[in-house]
């Protein structure tokens, strides 16, 4: 039982009657009060017509009263307590010290709210006082908390924070927001950061809420800081690229401070920057020029000084996928000849291809019959230039029937280079002909040690045949047309004839996809096209010179084939390890990772048909370049996508390399690599510098102060105040059900009628 | 000295020793080298044969490409086209219009990538063989108008620097061309190329050159072999790293 007394009151109507049954009443009466004021309208006397009109209109609000039964209803209130919402930053940033050799912000925070201790407890019989963390999602903080566990939010969102604690009063049950004490270093990296304009102040004024700040932290930290590094996420290999650096110095006037590139340890560019004031932003871009193709972490430093604020954030890591722009081929022609008139209509087609082409158009022994060379459009064969100082530059070199014994047209110099080239990483094919695998020209005995077949001392066979798919041609990336086996040897099998080959002999550990039908070298068919890796690079021979009959004579049925144009693209991808064409690839998720987060790698397996490999078992290793050893090892099992996901717990921030593998059964599934940055600092931790102007315009758009933290003071700090009254329990006592007011009614009529009768109306 | 004259020996004996050439020395047999097929229509199209012939013979003596020196005729509609990518048509005098199948097998060769030279072996102009070809040509390719190829195209560099096309006449000293993209596909003489380069059998020039005589012959011959490493290098000589050499030799 609530036994508190009443302590407010007010007026109400204990009519039993209905609203409109009342008004129709009150109606009643008022029409008898007209009636009267009608019916006395002729009265001479003015005295006797006012008497009677008063008497009249005395019974009507008599009847009235007692028609609206009026009584006194009892009431209990409560006042109930506006809100304050102290939030205090709980990002990362406010782990740095307040001030040189002091304790973190976070830590000055807890010391400024014990030290007004008692000027919060006297707000308190007006207003409850919530503590809130934010990071950016708010939650219940105490300065005991604040004192032992450091802060660690990955960004700052001051808007996100007072959107959530002014949506917290949102509901019925809820208190109102009189007001809002933010504690922070004012470092947003949100949407603030650029400072407060535009919809974020339209955001702040609509919060109607005073929010007053408190600055934590002070300026002129010394501290040095890549803040930034705008890179795009690839380049393009032998490309340059452009590597922008935010270099941010507070302290460092007049310095001149060195800035490296590295790419996983290893220096790639430097340069050094001069700051001119004791707050200065420096911009710098390094231009390189990745040589390989892969994902790589490249690292951007300064040097540490001593008395910095935060030295994690002197260096700042990516990660950069390396991709072929378009894929270079030199094509070396020994003779205009149709097989090289539709290779190279195909790849000049090609966008994807940059054709860089020499054709030996005049040997020794032809006479073109001219009095001068300049009546001539030939050129020297540059061999020097492309065999020896650009041929790094190409993707693929394809010779196409050419070797010649001419000392003008030899390449038995370059061979060692060319040979180097395969072994280094390039792309080499060979294409048969009279000048090629040994048809009593030149024999390439240095260059031939890259290829996967050898002369068979044999000369070429003549006879017309359909080269026939092996079944390695049957999976292989290169020969297969089609996702089924069956579908690719149908398409081979449509191809014209080709009349004629080169007998060669494959070397062990060659794969051979397509084989001589009716020839054979040492018991096995003779290989028409085989091809097999050679140190870091990859090698194919063709041994026809007519694979032109499936670009052309392949259209004298009237269907249009593309199996001449495919079979070449699938060769130039193999040829420059397409991503696409291997059977295991290794991809870190995501390329960067922010400090303390795991890493994670997804990895995608295929069988040699190029198929999902469904429960492959996939093991990756962590590999720090750092360390130069793996630091951490994950297996998984692929799912029916051939894809599984594995994850390391967060590593130390650095360069890692992935290395993957996989296996099915017995049977390995391959190899692949990624690279993986993990960051010493997030944007959180890159900058140490305070923030007064953000919190200086939160309170000017809000309606609050803005503040700097001074222990032991208690500033002025706007609240709203608006009282809510809440209802209790309740008590009415009737007005209307005392006797005299039943004699007053009685009393008016009765002497209305009197003074009536007297005067001559009734 | 532009040309020599040649003996009429020398020819025999270096045809027959193309004929008698091993097969292992030039190739896997036939596909390698260079053969005109020559489109049978139903007007005089033989007329010009041993030009043909003379000319594949200065193309193997003056460059390393391997020929065939024979051509080959094929009716027009025969898939046997689509062996020899290079197609000589010629001819003396108007010819009935071709079926539509040899329209249809004619459009699809020089569609995926067949070549076709034409020469008006009568000279004609609005008359005779050129009548007939350009009213098939329309037929052929309605989209794709003959156009005068320019005389900075590739055709005119591929391997003598020249800067027009004569033949046995210089009725236009612009060829003609039906282009795909860049690729021309078709090449128009009116100019009898073939008449320039034709020998009879006892191994003379079978035809007075007009009007700039024998030099104009050899501008004839020279034409035809950059028009038989256009149809086989397309445009390698448009290529960036022959650039600097050529248009010096153009000054």
């Amino acid at each position: 039982m609530n036994s508190a007394p009443f302590n407010a009151w007010k007026l109400v109507s204990l009519s039993p009657l209905s609203p409109w049954a009342l008004a129709s009443l009150l109606a009643l009466v008022g029409v008898g009060v007209a009636l009267a004021v009608l019916g006395l309208r002729r009265e001479p006397a003015l005295q006797r017509r006012m008497v009677l009109w008063a008497l009249r209109l005395g019974a009507g609000l008599a009847a009235a009263f007692f028609l609206l039964e009026p009584g006194i209803r009892n009431l209990q209130v409560a006042r109930v307590k506006n809100r304050i919402a102290v939030l205090v930053d709980r990002s990362a940033s406010m782990a740095f010290p307040a001030e040189p050799g002091g304790v973190s912000r976070s830590t000055q925070v807890a010391e400024y709210l014990d030290s007004v201790q008692m000027d919060l407890a006297a707000l308190q019989d007006r207003f409850t006082i919530e503590y809130y963390g934010f990071d950016p999602e708010l939650a219940p903080v105490t300065t005991e908390l604040l004192r032992k566990q450091a802060p660690r939010g990955n960004k700052t969102d001051l808007l996100s924070a007072l959107r959530s604690v002014k949506a917290g009063e949102q509901g019925s049950a809820s208190k109102k927001l009189s007001g809002v004490l933010l504690f922070s270093d004012g470092a947003d990296n949100v949407e603030l950061s650029s400072g407060v304009a535009g919809k974020a102040r339209s955001t702040l004024e609509e919060l109607q809420v005073p929010v007053t700040t408190f600055l934590v932290g002070r300026e002129g930290l010394k501290d040095l800081a890549v803040e930034q590094v705008k890179v795009d996420d690839f380049a393009f290999v032998r490309n340059s690229m452009v590597v922008e650096v935010e270099i941010r110095g507070r302290g460092f006037k007049g310095q001149t401070i060195p800035v490296v590139l590295r790419r996983e340890g290893q220096t790639v560019a430097s340069k050094s920057v001069t700051l001119k004031s004791d707050d200065d932003l420096q911009w710098l871009s390094f231009s390189v020029s990745p040589d390989q193709t892969g994902r790589f972490v490249y690292t951007v430093s300064v040097p540490i000084y001593p008395d910095e604020a935060v030295t994690e954030n002197n260096s700042r890591s990516f990660a950069l996928k390396v991709i072929r722009d378009r894929v270079r081929v030199l094509l070396v022609v020994g003779r205009p000849s149709w097989d090289e008139r539709f290779l190279r209509a195909l790849l000049r087609a090609d966008a994807n291809v940059d054709l860089v082409s020499f054709y030996i158009l005049r040997t020794m022994s032809d006479e073109p019959q001219v009095r001068s060379d300049r009546e001539l459009s030939l050129i020297p064969f540059p061999m020097d230039e492309i065999f020896d100082t650009k041929l790094d530059t190409f993707d693929v070199v394809i010779f196409q029937n050419f070797g010649y014994t001419d000392p003008q047209l030899s390449v038995s110099q370059y061979e060692k280079n060319l040979e180097r080239y395969v072994y280094n990483g390039g792309g080499f094919a060979m294409i048969g002909g009279d000048h090629a695998f040994g048809e009593g020209r030149s024999n390439f005995p240095v260059l031939g040690q890259a290829l996967p077949v050898e002369p068979a001392g044999r000369t070429a066979s003549l006879d017309t045949f359909k080269p026939r798919l092996t079944p390695e041609g049957l999976r292989h990336p290169v020969t297969s047309f089609s996702q089924g086996a069956s579908n690719s040897e149908s398409a081979w099998t449509a191809l014209p004839g080709i009349p004629g080959a080169n007998i060669t002999r494959v070397k062990p550990g060659a794969t051979v996809l397509l084989d001589h039908p009716f020839q054979s070298v040492d018991g096995r068919n003779a290989p028409v096209l085989a091809l097999w890796e050679y140190g870091r690079g990859r090698s194919l021979a063709l041994t026809v010179d007519s694979s032109w009959y499936w670009a052309f004579a392949a259209h004298a049925g009237g269907s249009p084939s593309r199996h001449y144009d495919r079979f070449w693209g699938n060769a130039l991808r193999w040829l420059v390890r397409d991503p696409d064409l291997t059977t295991l690839t290794v991809t870190a998720d995501p390329p960067s990772v922010e400090p303390g987060r795991p890493v994670g790698v997804i990895v995608a397996a295929r069988t040699p048909d190029y198929q999902p490999a469904v429960d492959a078992q996939v093991k990756v290793d962590l590999f720090s370049v750092k360390l130069q050893r793996p630091v951490g090892t994950q297996t998984g099992v692929t799912g029916a996508d051939g894809v599984v996901r594995l994850e390391f717990p967060p590593p130390e921030p650095g360069a890692y390399k992935l290395f993957g593998s996989a296996r099915k059964g017995d049977r390995g599934l391959g190899e692949s690599e990624d690279a993986v940055a993990v960051r010493a600092v997030g944007p959180e931790l890159s900058d140490a510098s305070v923030r007064a102007d953000i919190l200086e315009s939160i309170a000017r758009f809000t309606g609050g102060r803005a503040h700097r933290i001074s222990i032991g003071t208690f500033p002025e700090v706007p609240l709203l105040d608006p009282p809510v009254v809440e209802v209790g329990r309740s008590k009415d006592e009737p007005l209307w059900d005392r006797w005299y007011y039943l004699i007053i009614l009685v009393a008016l009529l009765g002497t209305e009628w009197l003074l009536r009768r007297r005067f001559g109306y009734i | 000295m532009i040309s020599q004259p040649i003996r009429r020996r020398t020819i025999l004996g270096a045809l027959a020793a193309l004929s008698f050439a091993g097969r292992r020395a030039f190739g896997f047999g036939d596909s390698a080298r260079f053969i005109p097929a020559v489109a049978q229509h139903s007007g005089r199209w033989d007329v010009r044969l041993s030009g043909l012939r003379r000319l594949a013979w200065e193309l193997q003596r003056r460059t390393s490409v391997e020929v065939v020196p024979d051509a080959r005729p094929f009716p027009v509609s025969s898939p046997k086209l689509f062996e020899y990518p290079f197609l000589y048509m010629g001819g003396d005098g108007e010819f009935p219009p071709l079926s539509g199948a040899e329209i249809e097998n004619l459009r699809r060769y020089l569609t995926f990538g067949g070549f076709m030279l034409a020469d008006a072996n009568d000279g004609s102009a609005g008359s005779g063989f050129d009548k007939s070809f350009r009213r098939e040509v329309a037929r052929l390719f309605p989209r794709n108008p003959l156009t005068e190829v320019p005389s900075n195209h590739v055709v005119y560099k591929t391997y003598f620097m020249l800067d027009s096309a004569p033949g046995r006449l210089l009725n236009k000293p612009q060829l003609e061309a039906c282009n795909f993209g860049k690729r021309a596909t078709l090449m128009y003489s009116q100019n009898d190329l073939a008449g320039a380069w034709s020998r009879d059998e006892g191994g003379d020039f079978e035809f007075e050159v007009s009007p700039g005589g024998e030099p104009q012959r050899e501008l004839a011959f020279r034409i035809g072999i950059n028009v038989c490493m256009y149809a086989l290098c397309l445009d390698y000589k448009d290529d960036a790293v022959h650039l600097p050499l050529i248009l010096n030799k153009r000054r």
